[in-house]
């Protein structure tokens, strides 16, 4: 049989085991959508929109406008459960600090934090001092720089100054075709990574499966106002005979 | 008696002579000798329970394991938990059912709305009777308590079943359909009162 808990013998900000986390709360948290498996206590859910129209300090922590739909925030008293889809979940503590990690992998932050889209896209920075609550396919591994890191496995980083891309040396030295091809987008192996240099951590996790992240495909298109119309045009024609290729 | 015993992800029947039922296929290993034979599409509980199995589509396919020997049980590298009852009732979607020894009985239970919200059709399968029951989940099991003045509030997706007298309601409260305004999310929860244990797993549906 498995421990039976309740309100007073959930952990307080603590995991229940590798796969579940569970808040205390008191005020407010941020959570994702959908982050919420169960909890105790009077807590009420609200859209990130809806709650900052009452309270003004939500704009100012929460200045990712893309994100906001993905969003709610929790606020009452209770225990809060939270899990993610059956990933591991591990709890960060910043003080004063910084760090960048994939949109998707985030599930829920202290309002103590602020909240802000990195530059790299599909991924957001947290700013300040407080707690956060990220998943990873695996448990996660610390690394430091210097250091290149597979896009994909790629979970996070602190401190460091964002990440260049780095393109294997062979692979463009050895066919000028090949070069050509990936600017056509057909790369599909390891020779493209991400730079690291500097100080700071960089979070890995150990398996990576795809996920949807839907402000990914907002914030790509955003960026396509750097193109021209004909460009554009080009592009939208690539991108159609993508999606025809994969329905094959 | 037989003994259910959760090992992580497989389940281990130690069977004298007696019998347990198991979901068809679930076997991996066994010593000793036992045998195994289909137990019907009503998963032993008569025509009645057949048909209302058919109907709810809660169907379940059942296997009656009987002999002297361990039987390693396991399906989809679920996690297992076993439970015990004393004259109580669990209730639980029939694909989350691994095995149940003698003096269990196994019928289906119209669930109303809950169904409809997971997606799981309109009913779900009920374990009553003293003995054994294990049921598997997509990651360890998370058992939460509820009693009277402590109401327990859970995402339908990560609900997997649950013992005891509680009464199990929708919550689609204001704020719950300001989220859905915003697009996705969750539009309802199961709120449990009453008296109680909830089993969660981590992973949603």
């Amino acid at each position: 049989m498995p421990t039976i808990y309740d309100p007073n013998s959930l952990p307080v900000d603590d995991n229940i085991n590798h796969y579940a986390f569970s808040i205390d709360l008191n005020g407010e948290w941020f959570t994702s959508k959908g982050a919420m498996i169960a909890y105790y206590g009077n807590i009420d859910f609200s859209g990130v929109a809806a709650f900052a129209s009452r309270a003004a300090w939500v704009a100012a922590r929460f200045s990712s406008p893309l994100y906001t739909q993905d969003w709610v925030v929790a606020a009452g008293q209770g225990k809060l459960v939270i899990g993610d889809r059956g990933n591991d979940i591990n709890s960060y503590d910043l003080e004063d600090g910084n760090l960048t990690i994939k949109a998707v992998n985030l599930l829920a932050f202290q309002p103590s934090l602020e909240l802000k889209q990195s530059i790299v896209p599909g991924f957001v920075t947290l700013i300040g001092t407080g707690k956060f609550l990220a998943s990873s396919n695996g448990p996660v591994i610390f690394v430091e720089p210097p250091f290149r890191a597979d896009p994909d496995a790629l979970l996070g980083w602190a401190d460091c100054p964002s990440p260049s891309q780095h393109y294997d040396y062979n692979w463009m030295a050895q066919s000028f075709m090949a070069g050509i091809q990936g600017m056509f987008g057909r790369e599909s192996g390891e020779e493209r990574q991400y730079d690291f240099t500097g100080a700071g951590t960089i979070l890995m996790q150990s398996s990576e499966m795809l996920r949807v992240d839907s402000a990914l495909m907002r914030i790509v298109e955003s960026q396509t106002n750097l193109l021209d119309a004909n460009s554009a045009g080009a592009l939208g024609h690539k991108l159609i005979a993508r999606a025809q290729q994969s329905n094959m | 008696m037989a003994r259910l015993t959760a090992e992580k992800k497989v389940l281990h029947a130690d069977l004298e002579g007696d019998s347990v039922k198991a979901a068809a296929g679930s076997m991996v290993a066994y010593q000793g000798n036992v045998e195994f034979k289909n137990a019907g599409m009503g998963g032993g509980g008569g025509l009645r329970a057949a048909v209302r199995q058919r109907v709810a589509g809660e169907a379940v396919n059942l296997m009656e394991c009987t002999g002297h020997g361990r039987v390693y049980l396991a399906q989809d590298a679920f996690d297992v938990t076993v439970v015990d009852l004393q004259q109580d009732t669990l209730t639980v979607e029939s694909e989350h059912i691994l095995a149940f020894t003698k003096g269990i009985q196994h019928d289906v239970q119209f669930a109303g709305l809950r169904g409809m919200t997971s997606g799981q059709g309109l009913a779900t399968t009920k374990l009553s009777g003293t003995g054994q029951a294990a049921i598997i989940s997509d990651g360890p099991m998370i058992a939460l308590a509820v009693a009277p003045g402590m109401p327990l509030v859970v995402d339908p997706d990560a609900y997997v079943a649950g013992t005891g007298q509680t009464q199990m309601s929708l919550v689609s409260g204001v704020s719950w359909r300001s989220l859905v305004g915003e697009g996705g999310g969750e539009p309802f929860s199961l709120r449990f009162e009453g008296q109680g244990t909830v089993y969660i797993q981590p992973a949603e549906r």
